[in-house]
């Protein structure tokens, strides 16, 4: 199972020639086992031939003098056909009479004339059963016919060390030849599975290479003659390039989203920027009219100030909150009175209560970075705003925690719909629909590495942003 | 024993002698002892050249194996004159006739030996009780009256003394025997025994000898006695006596080991008598 599983985890241009040349070795084992089986068939087939002649031979030549029980003929005989046969195979022949006392042998110390030939015919076959044990000595057992009767038998000790070695010799012939065979075969797998996949390892190193950001193949690396290869190539490639695309449009989206929350403040800033207007021109007229009446002129002037001073302080908050990203200045309490500025035009439009509670103080705020914060919070209060609709309640806190800022944004809306929880407390893709205001507020606050918690109770919507204040280099 | 088998080998060749001798041809007969050198043909072919040079006539030696056929042969008139055994001439006295005796080692004598494996502990006949011996031809004096003899002066017969006797008949193949061990012991005749020595002196290596017998009559060349004064007959036995005057004769002289011929006479068998003697009294 290790093994299997160790097999698994390599590269499939590996694992294909390795298979590859396991299916080899399988094959040349097969093959070889069948070449050697057809040559100990061969083998046998010879040997008991040889059995079988030399057997039949002794029968016709020895017959006559195994009847007249002549010892002397019988060993003459033996001696010939030794000579005359393959005499390095036969090793001995024993021959006895019908009571099975020996006559003669090729090799009278080890048979004595006389002595009982059963002792030989331990092991011993008939020539047509011989068959090679792998044994360097085989013994053979016949039976002397002469004149259509049994009169003696014979038992031949037949070597067969030339025919092991010759199985031995091919068998290692086999062996090393297969070995190459395989060996070579092997390579050459190797060789084409590994030309034959380069477009995967390319496809690999890229996206290995790429540590989450797709880099795309390069073109001259695709395949023009694999269609299919080239096709997921050159579509790995689109996909690298969407993918880039997506995240280049997703930055801007967040870069814009700035202008965009100032863009939906817009009207509402607009009649901010209108209504003083009209008190003043008539502060202006007022001043004109009866300008030799001092105290008269003296309270439209102080109307015309506060008015102007309202202006300036709404134009210098947007252009705070269009411009204090680029400034990196450090947080203070004036941020929240920018953004309460900003916001309370459009919850007065909308006839929203707003409650604020600006409760942190500047010593803890200046740990932390302003732009992120101001749009973290502008962004939350839109949605607010938004959500909790005409004659709504929108709902700002502040305060300091143990090392932590901590900022509550609620609203009585009807709360959260999967879609805009999924942007602004996940990390996965986009949903579709919906703006990028609150993914823009996840991604800041975990650039701040904070955490957002999400609480729906009583009606009432509750998001709650804990910004750490150590450790958090705004610069 | 012996006289009934005589006469049935005399009754044999007597019926049948008239039908060979018309079958026979105009060469000379002359029938080889079985026991002999009779397996080398340069022996033989020097030996027929020899004869016929010195007879003047064509030779056809003929081989048979035992020398009871030799015997038969020699009575049924198939043969003309043939080397045979001291034992079957003296089996034979009153129809054979010698032509002439060959000189070996400066005496138309021999002996019988015994011999056993090169290793055998066996310091005599006595020690190779049990044993499986090989004698050469039961019509051999070496070969098989000296041993049976020997036995038969202790009450002993072969077949009693030995577990198995076999015959071989050849002297080469009671060496043969021996050496190979298919026999523990031989009787073997002395000059074969000494002449393989020096031919194929890798047999007589693997046996030894362990016991010699007294001197006796060498296996001599003889002829049916009724047809000594042919002149086939004639110019044989002068060839034979004459072999070591010519050259064909010497060579065959050296090719068997031996000296010459000599006429000799019943008196070199004397010894084979007295074994005959001791045989038939056993």
């Amino acid at each position: 199972m290790m093994a299997l599983s160790r097999l698994r985890s390599l590269p499939v241009t590996v694992r294909v020639p390795l298979l590859t040349a396991s299916l080899m070795i399988l094959l040349g084992l097969l093959a070889s086992q069948g070449v050697l089986t057809a040559l100990g068939r061969v083998q046998d087939a010879r040997l008991s031939e040889t059995a079988r002649l030399h057997v039949e031979g002794l029968s016709v030549a020895l017959g006559p003098s195994v009847v007249r029980q002549d010892v002397w003929e019988v060993y003459d005989i033996l001696g010939r056909a030794r000579s005359a046969y393959d005499g390095q195979r036969l090793l001995l022949s024993i021959v006895a009479d019908e009571r099975g006392r020996i006559l003669a042998a090729t090799d009278p110390p080890r048979a004595p004339v006389g002595d009982d030939i059963s002792g030989f015919r331990e092991g011993a076959v008939p020539p047509s059963a011989i068959r090679m044990t792998g044994e360097p000595v085989l013994r053979v057992n016949a039976s002397l016919l002469y004149q259509g009767r049994e009169v003696g038998s014979v038992v031949t000790e037949v070597d067969v060390t030339d025919l092991l070695a010759e199985r031995r010799e091919v068998a290692l012939w086999l062996l090393f030849g297969n070995a190459a065979a395989t060996a070579l075969l092997a390579f050459a797998g190797w060789l084409a599975v590994a030309r034959l996949l380069r477009p995967v390892a390319t496809l690999v190193e890229a996206m290995d290479d790429s540590r989450g950001a797709p880099r795309p193949v390069q073109q001259a690396a695709i395949p023009r003659g694999d269609p299919g290869f080239a096709r997921l190539l050159e579509t790995y490639n689109r996909m690298t390039t969407e993918v880039e695309r997506r995240a280049e449009a997703e930055r801007r989206l967040a870069e814009r989203e700035r202008f965009v929350s100032l863009g939906r403040l817009a009207s509402s800033l607009a009649h901010e920027v209108n209504n003083p207007l009209g008190g003043l021109l008539n502060a202006a007229d007022t001043i004109r009219t009866y300008a030799n009446r001092p105290e008269v002129v003296r309270e439209s002037a102080e109307l015309m100030q506060r008015g102007l001073s309202h202006l300036r302080d709404i134009t210098r908050a947007m252009l705070d909150q269009n411009r204090l990203d680029r400034t990196g200045q450090p947080l203070r309490p004036e941020d929240f009175e920018d953004l309460r500025l900003l916001f309370e035009p459009e919850a007065a439009s909308r006839g929203q209560m707003l409650d604020w509670d600006m409760g942190a103080g500047p010593a803890s705020l200046a740990l932390l970075p302003a732009a992120p914060v101001r749009q973290i919070v502008l962004n939350l209060l839109l949605n607010a705003g938004t959500a909790a609709g005409r004659d709504g309640r929108v709902g700002f806190g502040a305060a300091n925690g143990a090392g932590h800022l901590s900022i509550t944004i609620s609203d009585n809306g009807r709360g959260f719909g999967p879609g805009d929880l999924c942007r602004l407390m996940a990390s996965g893709p986009l949903p579709l629909g919906g703006g990028v205001g609150l993914r823009l507020v996840h991604d800041l606050v975990e650039s701040l590495r904070g955490t957002i918690e999400h609480e729906r109770r009583d009606g009432t919507t509750r998001i709650r942003v804990d910004l750490p204040l150590d450790e958090v280099d705004h610069a | 024993m012996q006289h009934t088998r005589r006469a049935v080998v005399f009754g044999v060749a007597a019926l049948t002698a008239p039908w060979v001798r018309a079958q026979g041809s105009l060469s000379f007969r002359f029938a080889l002892t079985p026991v002999f050198l009779d397996n080398d043909a340069a022996v033989i072919g020097a030996l027929r050249a020899a004869l016929a040079s010195g007879m003047g006539q064509e030779i056809e030696l003929v081989q048979r194996r035992t020398y009871q056929e030799i015997s038969g042969a020699l009575l049924d008139g198939s043969v003309d004159s043939a080397w045979t055994c001291g034992y079957p001439y003296l089996q034979h006295r009153s129809d054979f006739s010698l032509l002439g005796v060959p000189v070996w080692r400066g005496n138309p004598l021999y002996q019988s030996y015994l011999i056993v494996g090169a290793d055998d502990p066996a310091l005599g006949l006595d020690d190779l009780r049990g044993g499986v011996h090989a004698f050469s031809d039961p019509d051999s004096n070496s070969g098989f009256l000296v041993t049976a003899s020997d036995l038969a002066r202790h009450g002993d017969t072969p077949d009693g003394f030995f577990s198995r006797s076999i015959f071989t008949y050849g002297h080469r193949n009671v060496v043969r025997a021996v050496a190979g061990g298919l026999t523990r012991s031989g009787s073997v005749d002395g000059y074969v025994w000494e002449a393989l020595s020096v031919a194929e002196p890798g047999l007589t290596a693997r046996t030894k000898v362990i016991a010699r017998s007294e001197w006796l009559g060498f296996p001599p060349f003889v002829a049916r006695r009724d047809r000594a004064n042919e002149p086939s007959v004639s110019a044989c036995r002068s060839a034979l006596l004459g072999l070591s005057g010519t050259i064909e004769g010497q060579e065959a002289l050296r090719l068997l080991f031996l000296d010459g011929v000599v006429p000799g006479d019943d008196a070199l068998f004397e010894g084979i008598a007295a074994r005959m003697a001791a045989l038939g009294g056993g």
